[in-house]
């Protein structure tokens, strides 16, 4: 409860007077009407491929052989694709509606209680990173692919996942605030 | 040309991402401990609009739908350590790339760690195929083929539960000591 009195940076909704939508709503919204554009243009928004797309432009130079040979790598194929230009486009969008707003971000924000340095900020960080991939990746997919793109097409697969994300995630979120 | 769509996109769902203030791994933690829902809803939102949108649009043009396989083991379980990576970094996949463009340190630590869970998949692959990718596929389907309701018809109904989760559940919850004063209920 501590860690959370500083007020959230941007989010705050609006109180809801009289035709104005909070924020969430106007901007989600915008994000929904964003993903059907996005199928009827070329496909599904999703991001976590990219992760191993990488990993796999990177064995291609550094081990060309063990590259060919993993069939994972191969099967993600080349990093040329519509979800790099995504990611790159997210890298932008996110520099660019901070550098607008004039809203910012502070550097690290400590969220858990075992977060008593910017340290162990970071350390929480990587670790959250490497196992949001390897959930995604065993998965096929993450936030954007299963939850947003896959639930909005319907498919079962993005359901389920997104129950067990939100029913891992909140139970985890409780179990680190009890101390650790 | 798709590269270029798809670049586009990426730049307009960074800045809603930004300005919903999901690339804050602060008001993801608030999310999933259940004190201010707005990234939530905003997700929520987000499905809702877009399940009436495709399903609308795909009556007048053609869609370039891509349904994810349903491997029971595999996005079950990739969900769950999906979601204890997600309350405990704070940051999605793509979360993290916003949060790199809006300058946040720890982003790039959880972007490390990402490309270090993806070296780790790719290595254990070979693995993990058989025991947790093969079992229980039961291929591309969606909620319309599981009711074999029109799929336009389900996109409605479901949308009308999510948009009415979002319309009746409180943003942001009191705190214990509040909860009686019902003017507390924003911080």
């Amino acid at each position: 409860m501590a860690e959370l009195a500083a007020s959230p940076p941007v989010a705050v909704p609006a109180q809801r007077t009289g035709v104005h939508l909070p924020r969430w709503a106007s901007l989600g919204v915008l994000f929904g009407l964003l993903s059907t554009v996005a199928i009827a243009l070329y496909g599904p928004i999703g991001v976590s491929g990219t992760y191993p797309r990488f990993i796999g432009a990177i064995l291609r130079i550094v081990s060309p052989g063990y590259a060919a040979s993993n069939s994972y790598l191969v099967k993600m194929g080349s990093l040329v694709t519509t979800e790099t230009m995504l990611v790159v486009g997210l890298l932008v969008g996110g520099f660019l509606a901070a550098l607008l707003s004039g809203s910012r971000a502070p550097s690290a924000e400590l969220v858990h209680a075992g977060e008593t340095s910017v340290g162990r900020r970071y350390r929480d960080a990587f670790i959250g990173g490497l196992l949001i991939i390897f959930g995604a990746r065993l998965a096929g997919g993450c936030t954007s692919g299963h939850i947003i793109s896959g639930i909005t097409q319907l498919a079962v697969s993005g359901v389920l996942f997104g129950a067990a994300v939100f029913g891992a995630g909140m139970l985890t979120a409780r179990l680190i605030k009890g101390g650790r | 040309m798709t590269l270029l769509y798809a670049l586009l996109v990426g730049v307009a769902m960074g800045a809603l991402i930004q300005r919903a203030g999901a690339s804050s791994p602060k008001m993801i933690l608030a999310s999933l401990r259940l004190e201010n829902l707005s990234i939530i809803k905003f997700m929520a939102t987000t499905i809702a609009i877009g399940m009436i949108g495709v399903y609308l649009l795909g009556n007048v043009v053609p869609m370039h739908f891509d349904i994810k396989p349903t491997y029971l083991v595999g996005v079950l379980l990739g969900g769950l350590i999906f979601g204890t990576g997600f309350a405990v970094g704070g940051y999605c996949p793509g979360t993290c790339v916003v949060g790199i463009g809006e300058r946040r340190t720890d982003a790039w630590f959880a972007l490390l760690g990402g490309v270090t869970g993806a070296l780790l998949f790719t290595l254990v692959y070979r693995l993990i195929e058989a025991p947790l990718i093969k079992p229980m596929n039961y291929g591309k389907i969606t909620l319309a083929d599981v009711t074999h309701w029109p799929p336009l018809a389900v996109a409605a109904v479901f949308a009308a539960l999510l948009l009415t989760f979002v319309a009746f559940i409180p943003t942001i919850r009191a705190s214990r000591q509040d909860r009686r004063e019902p003017a507390a209920s924003t911080r």
